[in-house]
């Protein structure tokens, strides 16, 4: 095996990876969680292959049985023949970088089933970039073939507003009785929803917690789309079909709406690459005109937002004496 | 060191077989945790193929397996089931409680460290580091080289 | 009923005290308090301040009176001694015949078996990797098997515990065993000492079979029909131990234990079942610590509260109820791999502390059995160590020896706070079923845990030969006694046999009446696990199909 080259090598696991073989799937995310130059080599590499599986991606707070459903909805999807991938993230210490991944465990169902793969995921404090690499393991579960990729994260902050907005459907798991049902809600959880669930729906308080999430939906405009609502019991699997329909009505159903997800997604991925170059490139300026323009932000001269827009322009870094006529003209 | 090198450690700590005390192998989850690493947590009554299929899709480097009572005689069945899905780079380790006439068995089908009930959470800790490295390093199946 | 100070017209007390005071002060100059387990901090000395004997009649008690502080009866130990029960099982049925019929014969009247590891698990012996199986338990998945295992066992007159979760199929096995030799079913005592599912899902998912809401159903049906049919038989026995082992403190354990008590009653008076009728059949089953003094307290103030729980709380009338009886086990927990003789001294003072707190019968551990199965030399010291704590300390000649302590009876007072306070946060999280639902006792019990450990890593927490005293040596694991091969091998072939040769159609119906009884809300679906194995349906096939009705047990597993 060391007699290949590195160049075969790839080539290998690129072949493997579109057989779909498990151990191949497993390399392709161990070298996109590592990042760096041969996870975007890779990246870049199975592009012309992805666009074929659905995203589906579930959040909400902990306790809300979230894991519980997701075991239900994979059983319901293996029920029609479809092959699953779940990524689980869990949060890793800020402190040591560590992780127990405990996510796997309630899919106790699934343990043996080559139909699906499960891959537990530590968030590693990079919350930045740990949606990029969320993106691009999907984008290797989809070249190997699988139908759905469900994407689980807990909790309903920012971080995980990001990582569910990898996958095409977001669905927000809420339960009655989890203390504060509207704190869930906050953190633009609400704005990305595609689905939102009400699991345990047994319980006495569940048709409270319908009605206040149905009022705080008919707040959004009018363009945002209709959000269903869906009861669910997971543990008993009441209401897991209803889910699956919802999902995949709401999947592309045409090649043309497939291409415009494609398109979508890229765009976004292109935007947040930029935005992290533009956010690298800003923090590590340190020249003159550079600092006489923050002085101007200080002194209330210029915007915070005249800056960022003059900063992020093409030629802000080529011609310092351009710059500087630029940040004089926004100034007047 | 390659960013793939620069990775956490991953290690499953699990209980194949019957028994099913677990407090000592959440224990040691908290350690390895605590010492940076990713550790895949599993109930008790793992599957000989359950556990090839979370080590194949997980791509875990060390595996500890908690024995407290007769678990441990089905180690070396296990062993054989990781060389046959080409998954011999994987180092496995067992804590608990093994009679030390039957240790003998467990080293010689590849186990690479019996540790006791009172093991001190260091020592536990250090092996398990210097053994992911040779897990690592020791890979030689057909993607153990993609990174540049 | 719980004072900090009792104000004592005694001249020259508070002198005396002062002097006492300032001299122990000076001797002791930098002192760090003491607390126990449950966190209650112990003072150097106690005395008539801590407690003079004006609530004797209201909080203690003679024994066999409201609210039973001293003992639940009137002669406790002095008229009839603990229950000596030792656990055993091993390999083939008849294994465990040949050593239950020496222990009877020694003159044990009480038996316990402990199935195979593969039983707990639910499954039969044809499913399991042959290694694995009787290395820790006795493998019995028939009737026949149970009929082999107690050949020769008087079962009329033996009181047997069956360490047996959901669905209690070895109960039933033995039942159709009773019938099978013309025993009335109302001769047939013991206890269905693992039926506490609650514990089990929070504690020791060794036990852990159907779903919780499966497992609330089939005890309820469980105790419903030994009520009617098995009237002698303790269906319930609520179970402690699994928490302290897991790192409860004895406080904590006692507050869990008496909530799951509670929440068992409220459950079948909800089901209609009549209150005193349910109670009387309660046993409790207790972890015992080395930690002897607030064990001692501990017993005591479970005692006094559930008096009151059971009378106050749950209206039950018949005084019997008020009684709780409990079984202890000396902790495994407490025990060491280092130096393995110095347990037999931790047993026995687990011992002398659980027959000082008034039990009605005990296990004593192996010196060995944190890390073996007993064996017969080592089972026979732990028996031992019972005797002489009975013959030549004479442990059973006072009731309640320890009662008027001003110390035991502060501690009693303290640990009754701490115990009616976890009580009351159990109240507030809706019950024992819902707090355990929800992960909060897994939660608590997970802190004591750590912080136990962490005092033990510190050294703050001396264990002898682990911390401390400690010697250089090479921790042996002695040789395990595995079943005999061969015997395995030819039991589970019999098995395989008799599954062939058995009416399938009888099998088929049976468990089409056991899933129909488990779809439905009036019929009773331990009576028909016991109609199904008197047909020859399986422990495994038993399990399997409640499983699928009514919910596999998963165990919350918090990470």
């Amino acid at each position: 095996m060391t007699g290949m080259t590195k160049r075969a090598m790839h080539a290998l696991l690129l072949q493997r990876l579109r057989a779909g073989d498990p151990k191949a799937m497993a390399r392709a995310i161990t070298i996109m969680e590592a990042g760096g130059p041969a996870a975007a080599d890779l990246h870049r590499a199975l592009q012309p292959s992805t666009g074929r599986a659905l995203a589906v991606g579930f959040t909400g707070p902990p306790g809300a049985g979230k894991s519980t459903l997701i075991d239900a909805f994979v059983a319901e999807l293996r029920k029609r023949e479809r092959t699953v991938a779940v990524a689980a993230v869990d949060p890793s210490s800020p402190l040591s970088g560590g992780a127990v991944l405990g996510d796997r465990i309630r899919m106790g169902r699934h343990t043996e089933d080559p139909g699906v793969f499960i891959r537990s995921i530590g968030s590693r404090g990079h919350l930045g970039g740990l949606n990029a690499s969320i993106q691009h393991i999907v984008d290797v579960l989809d070249v190997a073939g699988r139908d759905v990729i469900v994407i689980e994260t807990v909790g309903a902050g920012q971080s995980e507003v990001e990582i569910v907005e990898v996958a095409d459907i977001r669905v927000v798991v809420n339960a009655p009785g989890l203390g504060d049902d509207v704190q869930a809600i906050k953190a633009g959880i609400l704005e990305i929803a595609s689905i939102l669930v009400v699991n345990k729906a047994d319980l006495p308080l569940a048709a409270r917690t319908v009605r206040q999430l149905r009022s705080m939906l008919s707040l959004r405009r009018e363009s945002e789309g209709n959000v269903p609502v869906i009861e669910t019991v997971a543990s008993s699997g009441r209401g897991v079909a209803e889910l699956l329909e919802a999902v995949l009505n709401l999947a592309p159903q045409t090649p043309e709406e497939r291409l415009a997800r494609r398109r979508a997604r890229v765009r976004r991925l292109v935007a947040e690459a930029a935005a992290a170059e533009v956010r690298r490139r800003i923090m590590e300026r340190n020249d003159e005109p550079f600092q006489v323009a923050l002085s101007r932000v200080e002194a209330g001269q210029l915007s915070v937002e005249g800056a960022a827009r003059v900063f992020a322009a093409p030629d802000s870094d080529h011609d310092p004496a351009q710059f500087q006529q630029t940040i004089i003209r926004k100034r007047q | 060191m390659t960013n793939v090198d620069a990775r956490p450690l991953r290690v499953l700590v699990t209980k194949i077989g019957l028994d099913g005390h677990d407090r000592g192998s959440r224990i040691v989850a908290a350690y390895l945790r605590d010492a940076g690493m990713e550790v895949i947590y599993t109930p008790p009554w793992q599957t000989i193929s359950g556990v090839v299929k979370l080590v194949t899709e997980e791509d875990v480097d060390i595996i500890g397996v908690s024995s407290l009572a007769t678990d441990h005689l089905i180690v070396p069945k296990m062993m054989d089931a990781l060389r046959e899905a080409g998954l011999e780079h994987v180092r496995v380790i067992v804590g608990g409680i093994v009679p030390d006439e039957e240790k003998g068995a467990l080293l010689a089908a590849g186990v690479s460290r019996i540790f006791g009930p009172g093991a001190a959470r260091d020592e536990i800790v250090d092996f398990v580091t210097s053994l992911g490295r040779q897990s690592r390093s020791g890979r030689i199946d057909e993607f153990s080289e993609v990174i540049p | 009923m719980t004072e900090i100070a009792i104000q004592l017209p005694l001249p020259g007390f508070e002198q005396a005290q002062g002097e006492w005071r300032s001299q122990y002060s000076r001797q002791m100059r930098d002192e760090t308090p003491i607390r126990n387990r449950s966190g209650i901090e112990i003072q150097p000395l106690y005395s008539p301040r801590d407690w003079s004997g004006e609530r004797y009649l209201d909080d203690l008690g003679f024994p066999g009176q409201f609210p039973f502080t001293r003992g639940i009866y009137p002669s406790m130990h002095r008229g009839r001694t603990w229950t000596q029960r030792q656990l055993i099982g091993l390999g083939t049925p008849e294994d465990y015949n040949k050593r239950v019929r020496r222990i009877i014969e020694a003159g044990a009247t009480a038996i316990s078996l402990l199935p195979c590891c593969s039983g707990f698990r639910g499954i039969d012996c044809d499913e399991v990797d042959p290694v694995l199986l009787g290395t820790c338990g006795t493998v019995i998945n028939t009737t026949d098997h149970m009929d082999r295992a107690l050949d020769g066992v008087p079962i009329g007159e033996i009181s047997t515990a069956m360490n047996d979760p959901s669905p209690f199929t070895l109960l039933a096995f033995t039942l159709g065993v009773a019938r099978r030799r013309g025993i009335d079913w109302r001769s047939v005592t013991g206890t269905s000492n693992q039926s506490d599912y609650i514990s089990h899902f929070i504690a020791n998912h060794q036990f852990y079979r159907l779903s919780l809401p499966g497992s609330r159903r089939v005890l309820l049906d469980h105790i419903d029909f030994c009520r009617r049919h098995v009237p002698n038989w303790n269906p319930v026995s609520v179970v402690g131990q699994h928490m302290q082992q897991a790192g409860a403190t004895p406080a904590e354990t006692m507050g869990f234990t008496l909530s799951t008590a509670i929440q068992y009653a409220e459950d079948c008076i909800a089901r209609g079942m009549d209150v005193d009728d349910v109670l009387r059949r309660f046993t409790f089953f207790f972890d015992i610590s080395i930690s002897l003094f607030e064990e001692v307290a501990k017993f005591r103030a479970g005692r006094r509260i559930w008096a009151r729980i059971a009378r106050d709380r749950l209206g039950a009338k018949d005084p019997a109820c008020w009684r709780f009886k409990f079984h202890g086990q000396t902790s495994g927990v407490d025990l060491t791999q280092q130096q393995p003789l110095n347990n037999i001294a931790r047993v026995s003072i687990q011992a002398m502390a659980g027959i000082l707190s008034g039990l009605q019968s005990l296990h004593t551990d192996a010196y060995d059995e944190a890390i073996a199965c007993p064996s017969e030399e080592t089972a026979r010291i732990a028996v031992a160590t019972q005797n002489i704590l009975r013959e030549e300390a004479r442990l059973c000649d006072v009731i309640d020896p320890l009662g008027g302590s001003y110390y035991i009876e502060r501690l009693t007072d303290q640990m009754e706070a701490e115990i009616e306070g976890v009580i009351a946060k159990i109240d507030a999280a809706g019950g024992m079923y819902k707090a355990a639902e929800a992960g909060l006792v897994q939660t608590m019990i997970g802190e004591s845990a750590l912080a136990f450990q962490e005092q033990v890593d510190s050294g703050e927490r001396k264990i002898v030969g682990v911390n401390c005293y400690r010697i250089e040596e090479d921790p042996t694991v002695p040789p395990a006694d595995r079943p005999d091969a061969e015997a395995m091998h030819r039991h589970v072939e019999g098995f395989k046999a008799f599954k062939r040769e058995r009416s399938q159609n009888q099998v088929a119906r049976a468990l089409d009446a056991l899933a129909r009884a488990a779809n439905s809300t009036d019929e009773n679906t331990f009576e028909k696990v016991v109609e199904a194995v008197e047909v020859g349906v399986t422990h495994g096939e038993v399990v399997g199909c409640l499983r699928r009705e009514l919910g596999f047990g998963h165990p919350l597993i918090l990470a």
